[in-house]
């Protein structure tokens, strides 16, 4: 998991085109209230996908924020579609969902959606730009397939489960056994650590 | 399945690092600012949607029982949408609540009117004296919102 925001981190969010997507009026002026105390000039405002679909073919966004639960089409359809059929530019923007509650059938869509991350309503602006911010030091790469596009969905590499053979060409092959020494002491730490002259 | 792994650019990474900008600490004060002139609206709009529930699915609504789960979870969300302004009062916790409850609820296609009705007089008391309760008795009213629902 990518390290927490430090207040004394300095940040640049003038020039980013941010589209805000929600349904509802009062959780909208929050979350645009929110962006713009970030920084963000440039900032669109959609309440319905149907909105934020024709915002999405006529400009470029840097990063999109969206609401899931919403009537007709929801969130993760949004960013379903996004990642297939939107104009090249706005295919892979960074996606934040916000959801004030995944329900229990929605997990693996919540999942399957494509987006970078899911940020639990009520929204508060410590944890949004924490995220924000996460997501400009984004690393993971994107997955193509026919069944999901999005970012890599695990985010720890600890190889294929015990048992199979993976199915990526850099997923590690092999089981990791237990430690055959015992533990390092402190010492033997500390001198790994110390300055020493080498010959080249 | 052909699977495509790749990099594509990210725009937001260069320009969160340009020149200028502000300081984390300096963004989060200023979208506080921002937000807190929103407190009175959301509120207005947090009470209007408990007030909504409450003549909806409340324990004198005469037409609750024929309502569908996605009314009052979709009323619910409204309540966690603004519900921000009164997490001090564990509001924000109680709505959710609620929409755990519901969503069982939908799942199993039946009501529990008793957990709805506990949620919903929990919101009322939290909503008005939460924020004055001791925070152990407003831990262990949601503590026990919470143990509804599992139920």
């Amino acid at each position: 998991m990518p390290e927490p925001l430090n207040p004394s981190t300095r940040i640049n969010l003038e020039r980013a085109t941010v589209l805000v997507l929600d349904d509802n009026g009062a959780s909208l002026d929050i979350l645009s209230g929110v962006v713009s105390g970030f920084g963000v000039r440039t900032l669109h405002r959609a309440e319905s996908v149907r909105d934020a679909q024709a915002l999405v073919k006529i400009h470029t966004f840097d990063l999109i924020i969206s609401d899931v639960q919403m009537p007709e089409v929801d969130g993760y359809e949004f960013i379903q579609w996004l990642r297939r059929e939107a104009p090249e530019q706005n295919r892979y923007v960074p996606v934040i969902l916000v959801t004030g509650h995944t329900r229990i059938s929605q997990v693996f869509k919540n999942r399957d959606a494509g987006s970078n991350f899911t940020v639990a309503k009520p929204i508060t602006p410590k944890i949004l730009l924490e995220r924000i911010f996460w997501v400009a030091r984004e690393e993971r790469a994107f997955i193509e397939c026919d069944t999901y596009i999005g970012p890599d969905r695990r985010f720890k590499h600890e190889g294929p489960p015990p048992g199979t053979d993976g199915r990526r060409k850099d997923d590690l092959q092999g089981e990791v056994g237990d430690a055959q020494e015992p533990n390092m002491s402190q010492e033997e730490i500390n001198n790994l650590m110390k300055v020493a002259k080498v010959q080249i | 399945m052909t699977v495509r792994k790749f990099r594509p650019p990210n725009r937001l990474a260069s320009m969160i690092k340009d020149r200028g900008g502000i300081l984390a600490k300096d963004a989060l004060a200023a979208a506080e600012a921002n937000v807190e002139t929103l407190r009175e609206s959301s509120l207005a709009a947090l009470d209007a949607a408990l007030e909504a529930i409450e003549a909806r699915f409340g324990p004198g609504a005469p037409d609750r029982a024929s309502e569908e789960f996605e009314t009052l979870y979709t009323m619910t969300l409204k309540v966690v949408d603004v519900s921000g302004f009164a997490a001090d009062a564990g509001v924000d916790e109680a709505a959710v609540s609620l929409c755990a409850l519901v969503d069982a609820c939908a799942e199993a296609q039946a009501w529990r009117w008793d957990a709805v009705d506990v949620h919903l007089s929990a919101l009322r008391l939290l909503r008005n004296v939460g924020a004055s309760l001791p925070a152990e008795h407003r831990r262990g009213m949601l503590d026990g919102l919470h143990k509804v629902v599992q139920r």
